[in-house]
């Protein structure tokens, strides 16, 4: 029982570490939308 | 729903426009980044008078409306565009007292926008002794404002000024002055093409665009029209406008402002003598370089050597408390001591930082730009680029942030490209462990120590080396930008302490959380790597290892070892590791070396604990590693595998590859494009490589 | 021929006349560098670069490519 718990912790906070990564280096954010400027609205 | 009141902080630089938000929002607030560009965005939350909140931001400092960099760029992009969520329902500009005159210029320019404009005269407790008196009524009804008179040092006025911010909606939006004076028939035409448009803001979207080339209004669009005059004429427009508002503010303060000039007492002259004399100036600078790096390196080895041992213990625990199995391991060997390599570099930086914010407060760093510009303008670096170089002994990262406020594109980034060659503290560990190992512990005429001269050697390589690729650069990138120079010789001040220690506090967060997260992210996933393999002999390690070893009658501790390194041998990264030795073993390493400096990409200091690791030493003792290193035999010379000649092409390696994800992943956000970091990477890596093969074979 | 910035010695002062060449950033400008006001130059680096001025109260440091396109009178003290 503890061997499988402890090896799902494990493979979550791998999955967790590479998710982090893959998001932080690949993933392009996707650009806020960027402001128009004048009084009258866009 | 209470209401929230949007307030903008605008002010020109060294004004205390941060003393004021800091002030405003203590520590309530947070640094974040303008989408899709680096520079950042301070705001915070401000509690008023009876229960309403404002919402407050600290836009960069700059000196008018006219802007030249991304940074200031920011503050007219807010002020254009009344539907960007932060639109200020108050403009507050924060000026000093000394330089009421300057700070003034770009008060006329908002009013003319029509946002409600309060004025905050700071440093009130400097007008006795500039001998300044102020009629304060006088220049509310010229200005068409309200003011608020404060000193942040004394924490005096604040109160007041939260009343002004809250009150917002009595202060008049009259322009002071009448813009479109300077060129009548122009303002005319334009008037009649955008009846709905405010004038003076068609006038800075028109100067902008041709400035900058960086706005998309889709509005204005039109205003292509009128760029019928050309750049130069702009320009003249401009001055004749800078000029038309100096002429209104002199008139203002020529009745509501009075100076005594025997009154005034002079610090800063006397200090300007000796600080950027053409000697002095230079010898002070180097004492304070050394006061520095003593403290960076002494001060910071105690607590370190406590963060260090308070780690390793509680990785020991972990290992006691919880049950045995693979999350304990990876919380004992993987994520402890990766938050370890974290929170270990935590005093250094903040010591860097403490010095450099208070350089930064007293207005002497503006001095050291002025002393140096002219030096490092021969390797096309900006005097400017002396404070990151001096940053990047501690640590490449913050360095590369400190690059932000040189104006020139094309000095920035070359100072942004060689800085991580300057020696910072991650390699520190590995050439200690290298140096201890293959060079000679004898003195040099029985005085100088080979071992330390080797170190010092290293250091001036990694600058010469900064210094030389910079001169290369600067003749290779043609890369066109302003390169003007223009740096404000601030007053001298006395450092605030709760300005420093917000700098210090923030920037190590930032530090912290920005880089940490990486460097534990890649920790976990090298740990995984190291811990697991395909197929048998991994998966079998313990009878294969037991069959081999069985005639030899090993000790129970001895046959564990063995496993273990059979294990490693056999993981993922243990046959990545055989996979790329034949591309390392001309430069006098094997695999396992290969792994310590493939997992020093994550961080450089990994190496040592990778080493650690792989030769299946327990303890984190630096001795017993080397011992271990110095042991290990090389399978074909069946000599030391760390010898003269393999020691040295790994120094040398390491004082040029670019082995830092963290480093990369800053260059990339700081020059916003994966070109820069790439070739980074491949360039000093290539190099790291040729420099430490050329060493090997040389000297083997 | 006219004086310009460069020209100055420490210590000696000048009346700025003429500050329209496009070589000259409006930066300076906004920071008080205009026709009629008075400058000083406080102090030189090495090389007589960059020159560190007072102009009008105002405490600045440019390259003295740039303080070669500002015209002055000088004002003999």
């Amino acid at each position: 029982m503890n061997d499988i718990i402890q090896n799902i912790l494990v493979f979550i906070a791998m999955a967790y570490a590479l998710g982090f990564l893959i998001k932080k280096f690949f993933w392009k954010k996707p650009n806020r939308k960027k402001s128009c400027g004048s009084a009258g609205g866009c | 729903m209470s209401k929230q009141i949007n307030v903008a902080l605008i002010g020109n630089p060294n004004t205390g426009k941060t003393s004021v938000f800091n002030a405003l929002t203590g520590l309530n607030q947070k640094v974040g980044n303008y989408p899709g560009i680096t520079v950042e965005k301070k705001e915070g939350i401000c509690k008023l008078p009876r229960g309403v909140k404002a919402h407050i931001i600290d836009l960069p400092g700059t000196y008018s409306l006219n802007a030249s960099s991304l940074d200031e760029n920011v503050v007219i992009e807010l002020l254009l565009n009344r539907n960007d969520k932060d639109f200020p329902d108050v403009a507050v500009v924060v000026s000093d007292v000394e330089n009421l005159k300057r700070n003034l210029l770009i008060f006329t320019q908002i009013k003319d926008l029509e946002i409600p404009t309060l004025l905050v005269i700071n440093m009130a407790d400097r007008m006795d002794y500039k001998g300044i008196s102020l009629d304060i009524d006088y220049l509310e009804e010229h200005l068409n404002t309200k003011i608020a008179l404060i000193s942040t040092r004394k924490n005096t006025g604040i109160d007041n000024l939260k009343h002004l911010i809250a009150n917002y909606k009595d202060i008049s939006v009259t322009p002071c002055i009448n813009a479109s004076e300077i060129d009548k028939t122009y303002f005319e035409n334009l008037r009649k093409a955008f009846p709905n448009q405010l004038i003076y803001k068609l006038w800075l979207v028109i100067t902008q665009d041709v400035n900058f080339g960086k706005t998309d209004r889709k509005q204005i669009e039109a205003v292509d029209d009128f760029k019928t005059k050309s750049k130069a004429d702009l320009k003249r427009l401009q001055q004749k406008e800078t000029i038309k508002r100096y002429q209104f503010i002199n008139n203002v303060l020529k009745l509501g402002q009075t100076i005594d000039v025997s009154q005034a007492k002079d610090l800063r002259s006397r200090l300007d003598r000796v600080l950027t004399h053409k000697i002095w100036g230079y010898l002070i600078f180097f004492v304070i370089l050394l006061t520095i790096f003593q403290a960076i390196y002494d001060w910071s080895s105690i607590p370190q050597d406590f963060i260090d041992s308070m780690f390793t213990s509680l990785s020991q625990w972990t290992k006691d408390i919880l049950p045995q199995g693979a999350f304990t391991n990876l919380l004992a060997e993987g994520i402890i001591p990766g938050l370890g390599g974290i929170v270990i570099f935590i005093p250094q930086i903040a010591f860097l930082f403490l010095f450099i914010a208070v350089l930064e407060e007293s207005g002497y760093m503006s001095r050291v730009v002025f002393l140096m510009d002219r030096v490092m303008r021969r390797f096309g670096l900006s005097g400017k680029s002396v404070v990151p170089l001096i940053s990047g002994t501690a640590c490449a990262i913050p360095a590369i942030m400190a690059t932000r406020n040189i104006e020139s594109w094309k000095e920035r980034l070359i100072t942004i490209l060689v800085t991580p060659f300057i020696t910072c503290a991650a390699r520190l560990p590995v050439y200690l462990i290298i140096i201890s190992l293959v060079i000679p512990d004898s003195r040099f005429m029985g005085l100088l120590s080979y071992q330390a001269l080797t170190l010092m050697l290293l250091y001036l390589i990694g600058f010469l080396t900064a210094v030389s690729s910079a001169y290369i650069l600067n003749k290779i990138l043609k890369i066109k930008s302003k390169t003007y120079f223009v740096v404000e010789m601030p007053n001298y001040k006395l450092p605030m302490f709760k300005n420093v220690a917000i700098t210090v506090i923030e920037k190590t967060k930032s530090f912290v959380f920005g880089a940490g997260k990486i460097i534990l992210a890649i920790s976990i996933i090298l740990w995984f790597l190291a811990s697991y393999g395909p197929g048998e002999q991994f998966n079998n390690a313990e009878n294969i290892v037991k069959t081999e070893y069985i005639s030899q009658n090993l000790s129970n501790e001895l046959l564990q070892q063995k496993i273990a390194s059979h294990k490693l041998e056999h993981s993922f990264i243990g046959i990545t590791g055989r996979a790329i030795e034949p591309s390392i073993r001309p430069l006098g390493y094997d695999w396992k070396i290969g792994i310590a400096i493939v997992s020093s990409f994550a961080a450089r200091e990994v190496f040592v604990g990778t080493l650690a690791t792989i030769y299946s030493v327990g303890s984190d003792d630096v001795d017993t590693i080397t011992n271990r290193m110095s042991k290990e035999i090389n399978p074909i010379t069946g000599g030391p595998l760390f010898n003269f000649a393999s020691g040295i092409s790994l120094l040398l390696f390491y004082a040029f590859a670019m082995q830092c994800m963290s480093t990369l992943a800053v260059v990339k956000r700081e020059t916003n494009s994966w070109k820069w970091p790439t070739l980074q990477l491949v360039i000093m890596t290539a190099f790291a490589y040729i420099v430490a093969l050329i060493a090997f074979q040389l000297l083997k | 021929m006219q004086d310009t910035l460069a020209h100055l010695k420490r210590g000696e002062r000048g009346i700025i006349t003429d500050v329209s060449s496009i070589h000259i950033p409006l930066k300076l400008l906004e920071m008080g560098c205009l026709p009629g006001n008075s400058v000083e130059l406080v102090q030189l680096a090495p090389f007589h670069d960059p020159m560190y001025l007072n102009i009008n109260g105002t405490h600045l440091a440019i390259r003295k490519e740039t303080a070669a396109h500002i015209l002055i009178d000088k004002v003999t003290l």
